[in-house]
């Protein structure tokens, strides 16, 4: 049940509302009723958390950014997890003041963020909404909240966030950047930053993190490689290959991602062997991290070097 | 409110290809998704050719009803399906494939060439012609406005200026008459409705515009600016309500036809009619080229490269046409264009012309030759098509591509060629761009099996001449005219004459010639 407020701006606007309705099934055959009205009330949470004088930008923002989502089916019963629904009921309204002052920036924000987080395999978007929430009360502008999103994906487990991650990092107010990377007590921001440039497998007491990890699996259960993969070092991370693909590897103490590569920069590359005592085991290793792989297996062991 | 369907352009690249440069991974890709969230393309603005790829798949996806890929390009085997009685072939081509009514009219916009559009009434020819305009950002209504209309009374004043009324009075000498030119003159798009039911006399008055790029009434001149031109006609063959003349049909440099629509696309139709919308009124500010921008792409098509593999395979095609032995009594005079101005009826040159295989010999099919303007269209087009397709140099197919619609109404077929009496080739009587892609791929199976890929010793001798003759001994000249000559005499040796060997005799020839030349030259020193 739609508060006064939020009922009253969209009866207000009923012919309008409507014509955007009208334009987005057009364009989104998908689009439910079902889904968008659910979605309305699910964003009550946050129409409620605003000043009565914001309640309009507000609104309309809401509507059209559900318009988007319930369109492209990533709410509602079709949608791949019920992970944004709950975001927009959870998360969201915990930053109302900005989303009071800047409400289709940061709506937008936050909704892309949580899209892309999903898409990307073995990311963990529970500990994602976890920071952010944790965060909010201390997030007092657009940007902050740019940088304190950026520094949780990495977090979370996308590592090829991480140096774009440490860079917002050091743009940040020095509470709210140790808050926002888990500091040990008492370390200061800059010892903090080098520490973690120079040591992407550094824990810091951070139970996220670790110094080993395995990485990979057969496609037919849901991983990345159709066979099993073989690596050689590229700068920060490795190139992989594996059934006549190939991918780029950049894993760290919080997580590892695959990106697109091409057969020729795999083959362009150096080996960048270390020798190994596994049996049937292929060790290779950038100055960071060393990566062993087997013919049995379809997954990559990743391990802190130092 | 505008209806936003229709301003939705491409974001991601409409062709991405892999580069192998230093990775950087973008940390503010986090919040760009599915929601405008404000947050701003990453780098620099797209390159002009991505420009024109989003400008090309904002009109098939959003302007252009029922777009036909039959520009087909494949990444690895296509799938196939034989169909009916007839055992036509339908594709599924494996790579991103192209409708040719979008993609050589967006060519010749970036080239500024000239593009007919031909297809019966109401297929949307105008409409795209009209497209092209709104693309150089010139508004709707001056570009409906500038568009000029072909009909029978047209006159060389209608279609050029008026002289001034009072000028016509009062002028002592003709160049005091001052003359009204017409707008369209000056624009950078210019678009001639039904252009074949001007009439003749007019025509001509277009041709020096088409041609020369100025425009003349009572000694008065007007210099129009570079630009790129569409014309319509419902039918290339000469209907209308005049015949063209030769001269204007040649100047045109690609032609284009309107498929049927697929009324499997009546919704979209039904959408328009809805919500009154009309494409070229909504086209995305960001897909405007301006005349700068044209500039540029025109420097950069320019700048692709022709490999010589490619180059080979056109010149070896371009080769097999001319060649006319019965026309000539002379070896450089026995060409189609002898026999053409002559006067003499083909049949009887045609009759006279035995000895060579005429199922097997390209030439055979053909009434003419490839002219040098349309071997620089040629070239022109495929450069525009590999960059539009963002590659830095020509491959094959993109020549395979655009040569239909360059040579559609330059190479003409003889269809009482024993060629066109296979009841397989019937379809080929009709359709001329298959007709002339098949030819294409004729010729390239000929060139592979004449192992010319690999053994070209015409092509070694024209590439040794090429390094100049700086240096050259008098004891050296001699030796490669002897090889000149010896080469001869074994191209020559118990073979037939087909029209590559032709050329490759007169090129052999022109090389000899230099040498002499140069021998001459050599031993006056």
């Amino acid at each position: 049940m739609l508060k006064p407020a939020y009922a009253g701006v969209l009866a207000a606007g009923r012919d309008q509302y409507n014509a955007r309705m009208r334009e987005a099934q057009r364009r989104y055959p998908m689009l439910s009723h079902d889904v968008f009205r659910a979605f309305l009330d699910n964003a009550g949470a946050i129409v409620d958390a605003v000043a009565p004088e914001r309640v309009q930008p507000v609104v309309d923002s809401i509507y059209d950014l559900g318009l988007a989502l319930a369109g492209r089916t990533l709410i509602g019963p079709a949608a791949r997890s019920p992970v944004l629904q709950d975001a927009w009921r959870t998360l969201f309204p915990r930053f109302a003041i900005l989303i009071a002052r800047e409400p289709a920036q940061v709506l937008g924000m936050l909704s892309n963020a949580v899209v892309h987080l999903e898409a990307i395999p073995g990311t963990r978007l529970t500990q994602w909404m976890d920071d952010m929430g944790a965060l909010a009360a201390q997030v007092g502008a657009v940007d902050a909240l740019r940088a304190v999103g950026q520094i949780a994906a990495w977090r979370a487990g996308a590592a090829h966030f991480r140096a774009g991650a440490l860079a917002a990092a050091a743009g940040l107010p020095a509470p709210l950047a140790l808050a926002a990377l888990h500091a040990p007590d008492g370390m200061q921001v800059d010892a903090l930053l080098r520490q973690l440039a120079g040591d992407p497998w550094w824990q810091g007491g951070d139970p996220h993190a670790c110094r080993a990890r395995s990485f990979g699996a057969f496609t037919g259960f849901g991983g990345p490689f159709d066979a099993p993969p073989t690596v050689k070092p590229d700068g920060d991370g490795f190139l992989v290959h594996a059934g006549g693909r190939a991918f780029f590897l950049l894993a760290d103490a919080y997580g590892a991602s695959l990106q697109a590569a091409t057969l020729a920069e795999f083959e362009r590359a150096e080996p960048g062997r270390v020798p190994t005592t596994l049996a049937h085991a292929q060790a290779c290793a950038n100055a960071t991290t060393i990566a062993i792989t087997s013919p049995f297996t379809h997954a990559i062991r990743l391990e802190a070097r130092s | 409110m505008a209806f936003d369907f229709f301003q939705k352009i491409s974001r991601a690249p409409t062709n991405p290809h892999a580069k192998p440069t230093t990775r950087e991974f973008d940390v503010a890709d986090l919040y760009r998704g599915p929601v405008d969230a404000g947050e701003a393309a990453p780098g620099a603005a797209p390159g002009l050719d991505e420009k024109l790829r989003q400008a090309y798949f904002w009109i098939v996806n959003k302007a252009i009803i029922s777009p036909h890929y039959d520009i087909e390009y494949n990444d690895g085997p296509a799938q196939t399906f034989t169909v009916g009685d007839s055992k036509r072939v339908l594709t599924l081509p494996s790579g991103q494939s192209y409708s040719s009514y979008v993609l050589l009219p967006l060519l010749t916009f970036a080239t500024r060439r000239k593009c007919l559009f031909v297809g019966g009434p109401g297929r949307g020819k105008t409409a795209s012609a009209i497209l092209m305009g709104v693309l150089a950002g010139v508004p709707v209504r001056d570009v409906r406005r500038a568009m000029q209309h072909g009909h029978p009374q047209m006159t060389i004043a209608d279609l050029l200026g008026n002289p001034l009324p009072a000028d016509m009075v009062n002028a002592q000498t003709m160049e005091s008459i001052r003359i009204s030119w017409r707008a369209w003159l000056s624009m950078r798009v210019k678009i001639i409705d039904e252009y074949n039911r001007i009439p003749t006399r007019t025509q001509s008055a277009l041709l020096t515009v088409m041609g020369d790029n100025y425009a003349e009434v009572l000694d008065q001149v007007f210099e129009c600016p570079e630009s790129s031109w569409f014309l319509t006609a419902n039918d290339d063959q000469g209907g209308g309500t005049y015949q063209v003349i030769e001269a204007l049909r040649d100047r045109i440099d690609v032609i284009v036809q309107a498929l049927a629509f697929n009324p499997r696309f009546l919704d979209d139709l039904l959408v328009r009619i809805e919500e009154d919308v009309r494409p070229e009124e909504l086209m995305p500010p960001e897909l405007i080229f301006s005349e700068l921008d044209v500039d540029t792409m025109g420097r950069e098509v320019r700048a692709i490269a022709v490999p010589e593999d490619v180059r080979r395979r056109l010149e070896f095609f371009a080769s097999q046409f001319e060649l006319l032995d019965a026309a000539g009594g002379q070896f450089e005079y026995m060409t189609k264009d002898t026999a053409r101005l002559s006067g003499v009826d083909w049949r009887d040159i045609t009759a006279a012309d035995t000895g060579r295989d005429r199922m097997k010999d390209l030439g055979c099919q053909t009434r003419n030759g490839v002219s040098v303007r349309n071997l620089m269209t040629l070239l022109v087009y495929a450069k525009a098509l590999a960059y539009f397709r963002g590659n830095p140099a020509v491959e094959l197919e993109d020549l395979r591509q655009v040569l239909p619609f360059v040579l559609r109404d330059k190479l003409h077929p003889d269809l009482d060629a024993p060629f066109f009496a296979v009841p397989e080739h019937a379809p080929y009587r009709t359709d001329r761009v298959s007709w002339l892609r098949h030819l294409f791929d004729l010729s390239n199976a000929e060139f592979l099996r004449l192992n010319l890929e690999h053994d070209d010793p015409v092509g070694e001798m024209a590439a040794l001449f090429a390094q100049g003759l700086d240096g050259v001994s008098e004891r050296e000249t001699r030796a490669r005219l002897v090889k000149i000559e010896k080469l001869i005499a074994s191209l020559t040796k118990g073979k037939k004459l087909y029209g590559h060997l032709y050329d490759d005799l007169l090129k052999l020839k022109y090389l000899h010639q230099r040498y002499t030349n140069y021998l001459a030259w050599l031993r006056a020193q």
